[in-house]
């Protein structure tokens, strides 16, 4: 009975939903207020996107004419419940390295795909020519980062010779040369994952105005941000297990490098969003599929003679 | 009398009496193929039994999927009552389903290669005459015969080499090592057959093709469950029990070469269909490449995961034919770009075609998601010893991705999306064909929440072993927290509940604008991925044909025969001037 309750905690408020929410929210922020300054702008207050979500949770929703309500209403919550779910298997392989099931990792990567694809149908739903639009752009750009996404990610498999998340997380791949590039390639597709600049292509604010988010309002628009939010929690600490070898919170230290690492995916993320012009859907698939795959196959070779 | 032999008997001869009396040809084959499903669960049940007649042998492994085959047949039958009402060979339709479950249980249940190449060999017949069942059949079901008949000519080889090597044509009488000329040739000619059987590359070109004849019914029957259930069991029997597959053999790197080439392959075919039913044919092609890679690895989980695909293929995909054949029904289209729109008319059909998509697609909790992850686990373990595992495993991960793309475009272009002229008008389908696509969907969710404590421990394990270990993905667990999920984000609905709640014409840039101006079909949703630089070579290459043994054997032996007619000018000299010609060398080789 504990144990269960145990993890209904663990999933629905520690380091589940309201707790990676949070960290997303503050990461949201410091994206947000970096971007401003960046733009000589004064940027939000620090509680902007929590206050986001409440203010749209007060706003009245309006539905799409014509449109099967239960799907359109019910699109936003796949999403977060499945991300809410990574978040917490990432933590518990990362807190207990021999905790989690053989090939979490595979079940953590396909998860991972539940967010996109719930924006797909939401939008897909909403009988708008422009979501319609977007969600064709979302679902080749998972084609294009999906095939250099894998393969970064075993190459590390390969590194670390474990399949399990806490085998993963024991291991600092990014320390050589094979783990590097496999990093960079694991990184943008982190970014297009994220709906980040220069792939939010699918959103694409000025063009097709938000894309599958566009008849979206209240709350099923604040059920997407939110997880948006927890994504840009799960994202990173992906990427921190993968690649920075984990997180340890038992200790102060452990805590402050923890934080330190995520720092700094999040700077290398706001680095690349505020540096790039926008892409056209052709030429991300274009680069996905060309450059970034033949680096990360050559990352895997890598591997495989050890470097 | 011994119950295989009456499932034997009984479907084949009572498709005798449907040919005689067309009218009553619906009840007998409802009650025909119950009592089949019912006689094959008790054989199941049993476990073991002998059938001294004609040698029939069943086991739990092979009982099982005959349970399985019946199941399918009694499925189709139901939901036939409804849809086929209009067809005029009804009697006919009828009688070549109860054939083909009585051969299917022949195949099944054989001991001997002779009893199993005559049922197998029978089994193509109804096969062709279902194909062309609507009078339309012509090219397409000579396609099939001659694809599906040429392997089992193969098979034949192979079974002489067997009884030449051993004396015996005992299924598994003795382990065959592929380590010469002689049992290679033998096991790739009975390889011809099972995968023309389950269309695998290369011999894969007929199902398309039949798609575009064939009843949604007849390929949710054929192509989608039972052609896959024979097939993989023909290569699941040839590969463990009479020539066993080594990991990292030759012939192992040939299967998963096989199956990665096919799941890629198909599902780029099924990602710029324009027809509903040849789209879902596509992907009836690329899932059993999940299959043959899965049995290719030669190790017990890959085997297992690949024997659970098969199951779990066979219940998405029929599953999958029937809905388009609803949609077929209830608006008279299979164009794509004249659907669209239906998930408020037929919303049960809608949600049914919503969890075996997410199904095939291999999304959790549902049961692709399961028979995926064993088989990429079974890679995984292969990289111990080979590097090549990555290239499998990437060919896997990134087929499921583009399965899931297709997906996406038939759920956007005949579901959501906007109604048409052909849709505006579409009402539920009766509940004789809703119920049977309902039944599959839930196997679909039964099959992935409790994919370790049913499907595997009685359907799978019998044939491979106990491999069940502690600490695996758990289904059951990962749902109940998905479903918790679901709760809370629905309780932040209702906490945003204050605002209250409008309907509103969607926001098209606030201009009024015709609705059929601004249609995004879906069809030209991946028209990017096409124009791609190498991918449009390829795909024009597939358009012509390029890739299609059928064609390429039609086309060698057409030009062997115009050689031949080259040579048949009707003109007399030119003749006494070969005969001549022949006399010369007759002589010189004489006289030599």
């Amino acid at each position: 009975m504990t144990d269960s309750l145990k993890l209904i905690f663990g999933y629905l408020i520690f380091p589940g939903l309201i707790f990676s929410a949070m960290v997303g929210m503050i990461a949201c922020w410091i994206d947000r207020k970096v971007t401003a300054r960046l733009q000589y702008r004064k940027g939000p207050p620090w509680y902007q996107p929590l206050a986001d979500i409440l203010k749209l949770l007060g706003k009245e929703m309006i539905v799409p004419e014509g449109v099967s309500n239960a799907v359109f209403l019910a699109a936003p919550l796949f999403g977060l419940s499945a991300a809410a779910l990574v978040a917490l298997i990432l933590w518990q392989g990362n807190l207990d390295r021999s905790a989690g099931f053989i090939g979490d990792l595979i079940a953590a990567l396909y998860l991972l795909t539940i967010p996109s694809l719930a924006m797909i149908i939401g939008g897909s739903s909403s009988r708008n020519p422009l979501s319609a639009l977007g969600a064709s752009r979302e679902m080749k750009l998972i084609l294009a980062y999906e095939l250099p996404f894998t393969i970064a990610v075993f190459t590390i498999v390969v590194k670390a010779g474990s399949i399990m998340i806490g085998g993963v997380a024991s291991h600092t791949a990014v320390l050589s040369v094979s783990g590097l590039i496999a990093f960079l390639v694991a990184l943008l597709a982190a970014q297009a994952k994220m709906g980040f600049v220069p792939f939010d292509i699918a959103e694409a604010e000025q063009e097709i105005m938000a894309g599958p988010l566009l008849e979206y309002s209240g709350p099923g628009l604040a059920l997407f941000k939110l997880t948006k939010d927890i994504l840009f929690f799960v994202l990173p600490l992906f990427l921190i297990t993968l690649f920075l070898g984990g997180i340890e919170v038992t200790t102060v230290a452990g805590i402050i490098l923890a934080v330190l690492k995520y720092a700094l995916i999040l700077v290398l993320m706001v680095l690349i969003k505020n540096t790039n012009p926008r892409l056209k859907i052709d030429q991300a698939v274009r680069f996905f599929w060309g450059p970034v795959t033949l680096l990360a196959i050559a990352g895997f070779i890598f591997a495989v003679i050890g470097w | 009398m011994n119950l295989l032999n009456i499932a034997l008997i009984l479907p084949i001869i009572t498709a005798l009496i449907c040919f005689a009396f067309r009218n009553a040809a619906k009840w007998i084959a409802l009650i025909v193929s119950a009592i089949v499903l019912i006689f094959s669960v008790f054989i199941f049940l049993s476990g073991h039994m002998i059938s001294p007649w004609l040698m029939l042998y069943s086991a739990p492994f092979n009982s099982g999927i005959f349970m399985a085959a019946a199941f399918f047949t009694f499925i189709v039958v139901l939901f036939s009552q409804k849809s086929a009402e209009g067809m005029e060979r009804i009697g006919e339709y009828y009688g070549y389903l109860l054939i083909t479950i009585g051969a299917a249980a022949g195949v099944l249940f054989a001991t001997d290669f002779m009893t199993l190449l005559f049922f197998w060999g029978m089994l193509g017949i109804p096969l062709y005459l279902l194909v062309g069942i609507k009078g339309n059949g012509g090219a397409a079901a000579k396609k099939t015969l001659i694809m599906v008949g040429g392997s089992d000519a193969l098979m034949m080889i192979g079974i002489a080499l067997i009884w030449v090597i051993n004396g015996s044509l005992m299924i598994g009488a003795a382990r065959l090592p592929l380590n010469n000329s002689f049992t290679i040739i033998a096991y790739l000619s009975l390889l011809a057959g099972a995968f023309a059987k389950a269309g695998v590359m290369p011999l894969h070109s007929w199902i398309p093709d039949a798609s575009e004849v064939a009843p949604s019914e007849v390929m949710a029957f054929l192509p989608a469950s039972l052609d896959k259930l024979l097939g993989i069991y023909l290569l699941a029997r040839i590969s463990i029990d009479v020539f066993p597959v080594m990991p990292n053999s030759m012939i192992s790197i040939l299967l998963m070469a096989i199956g990665s080439i096919t799941i890629l392959a198909a599902v780029m075919g099924a990602l710029v269909q324009h027809d509903f039913k040849k789209l879902l044919s596509f992907h009836a092609i690329s899932q059993v490449g999940y299959m043959v890679l899965g049995i290719g690895t030669g190790l017990p989980i890959g085997i297992a995961g690949g024997l659970f695909h098969m199951f779990n293929n066979a219940v998405y995909k029929s599953c999958l034919f029937l809905c388009q054949g609803s949609v077929a029904q209830a608006t008279g289209e299979t164009k794509i770009e004249k659907l669209g729109g239906l998930a408020a008319a037929m919303p049960v059909t809608f949600y049914v075609f919503l969890i075996a998509a997410f199904s095939i697609s291999g999304i959790p909790p549902f049961n692709g998601f399961v028979s995926k992850w064993m088989i990429f686990q079974s890679l995984i373990e292969l990289s111990k010893t080979s590097p090549l595992w990555i290239i499998w495993l990437a060919a896997a991960m990134f087929g499921s991705a583009f399965t899931l793309a297709s997906f996406v475009k038939l759920i956007h272009s005949v579901f959501l999306g906007s109604p048409t002229v052909a849709t505006n008008k579409a009402r539920e389908v009766n509940w004789q064909m809703w119920l049977p696509t309902v039944l599959l969907a839930l196997l679909c969710v039964v099959f992935g929440v409790f994919a370790f404590s049913l499907p595997l421990k009685y359907l799978v394990f019998p044939a491979t072993g106990w491999i069940l270990m502690p600490g695996w993905w758990e289904p059951g667990l990962a749902t109940g927290l998905l479903l918790l999920g679901l709760a809370a984000g629905a309780l932040i609905y209702l906490a945003g509940r204050t605002g209250g709640v409008s309907v509103k014409p969607p926001y098209i840039g606030g201009e009024l604008i015709e609705e059929s101006a601004t249609r995004v079909t879906g069809a030209e949703f991946y028209n990017t991925i096409r124009e791609m630089p190498v991918i449009k070579h390829i795909y024009s290459a597939a358009e012509a044909r390029f890739f299609d043994i059928y064609e390429i054997l039609s086309g060698f032996s057409r030009g062997m025969s115009d050689i031949l007619s080259w040579f048949h000018n009707g003109l007399l000299h030119t003749y006494l001037a070969w005969m001549l010609l022949g006399g010369i060398v007759i002589i010189w080789v004489l006289i030599r």
